[in-house]
């Protein structure tokens, strides 16, 4: 199932990341595409915010992975800068994959045959204005179909 | 003839010292991610409790996987540094026949199951033979569903042994003429590293450091298309 959302602000997206992120398990892994600028690093501090931490986050495009202590912790990747999906497995990265913290990966969908395929994929795109985002989230991951309806009413909240 | 054992392929780290394939000290930690902080001071610790000084050493003994990489990666780069430094030779063995080891005295079909985390399972198949176990099938790693599907098809008794069994033992449960072996042997036994091993050098089937390499079973060659990068 795929659902979409608009936000006109910044805020509004970080809201959004905020509300799906309190419904996230440990384990989750949260796969983000869209454009430089399209509000990927703003949905992740969103998830954190939900996750209660409040340490700043910023995106680790030159740590690619960064992680966030907290009851469920965040792991934050960025392959923006990798060239290879070999660096990937090579950052130990599928150590951290579907255990006890929930990872969000920037860029994701360039090495998403890599990823779990038990996962979330949310595409942001540039709406009209400047500062609207469409976000388009599918929930084809077998431990999501359970939270569709919790998905899609926050879909429809708007 | 006295040899260091080491595996770091799954949560644990494990260690011991060998005489002539038989283990003159052994340390088992479960630390979780702490694979670099505590190999080292265990090494120093069995070192000295055996009374065994590094320079008395044949050879070093390792678990090369298949694992979760920081640790296989702390392992056997200990190994290969510890081994280049003594000018002594690497036994590298596979993780998961250290798993099937101990229980070759089964006429069962031995499926050795560890943990890859991100919901799968590394995995290898054994038969008994004279003096040890045989390889049914290659090292995979996969999805524990996608391991029962193929044990399936199997008809003889199976006998499952593993921390990949207790991790997922909903889906192992469906198996017919399955049974876990017991909890002792959830995790690679580092004795059968250094019997392993001992045998190995006595038919001087050994490695040099620099030729040893982790059986990574997580292998990607694809570059990342770009297309909208420099943009």
């Amino acid at each position: 199932m795929t659902y979409t959302l608009a936000t006109g602000s910044p805020e509004e997206t970080r809201a959004f990341a905020q509300r799906l992120g309190a419904l996230l398990q440990p384990g989750d892994v949260l796969v983000l595409a869209g454009e430089m600028g399209a509000g990927k690093t703003a949905f992740t501090k969103g998830v954190a915010l939900a996750l209660g931490i409040e340490e700043q986050v910023a995106s680790p495009t030159f740590t690619i992975v960064r992680e966030y202590a907290a009851s469920i912790p965040l792991v934050h990747v960025d392959v923006y800068r990798l060239d290879h999906v070999q660096e990937l497995h090579d950052l130990g990265l599928d150590d951290l994959l579907g255990e006890e913290a929930i990872t969000v990966v920037e860029w994701g969908d360039k090495v998403s045959a890599a990823l779990p395929g038990d996962r979330l994929d949310i595409r942001i795109e540039f709406g009209e204005g400047d500062d609207d985002r469409v976000f388009t989230i599918d929930c084809a991951g077998t431990s999501w179909v359970a939270r569709r309806d919790a998905i899609a009413a926050l879909a429809s909240e708007r | 003839m006295l040899v260091l054992a080491l595996d770091t392929a799954t949560e644990l780290v494990s260690v011991a010292i060998g005489r002539d394939g038989a283990v003159l000290g052994a340390v088992q930690l479960a630390g979780g991610r702490r694979h670099a902080e505590q190999l080292a001071p265990a090494i120093e610790y069995l070192l000295r409790e055996t009374g065994v000084h590094q320079d008395q050493l044949a050879a070093i003994a390792v678990g090369k996987g298949p694992g979760l990489f920081t640790g296989l990666r702390v392992g056997v780069t200990t190994a290969k540094v510890m081994a280049q430094a003594l000018r002594i030779p690497v036994v590298a063995i596979p993780t998961l026949d250290l798993v099937a080891y101990p229980l070759r005295h089964t006429s069962r079909l031995i499926v050795a199951v560890l943990d890859a985390r991100r919901k799968e399972v590394f995995h290898a198949g054994y038969h008994s033979v004279p003096g040890g176990v045989q390889r049914a099938w290659d090292y995979r790693v996969g999805t524990p569903a996608e391991l029962v599907a193929d044990l399936e098809t199997h008809t003889g008794p199976i006998l499952l042994a593993g921390d990949g069994v207790a991790r997922f033992r909903d889906v192992f449960a469906e198996l017919e003429h399955a049974e876990t072996a017991g909890a002792e042997h959830s995790t690679p036994s580092v004795a059968a590293l250094v019997e392993l091993a001992s045998a190995r050098m006595e038919r001087e089937e050994f490695e040099q450091p620099w030729d040893v390499h982790p059986l990574y079973l997580r292998q990607s060659d694809a570059e990342i298309e770009w297309d909208r990068r420099g943009l």
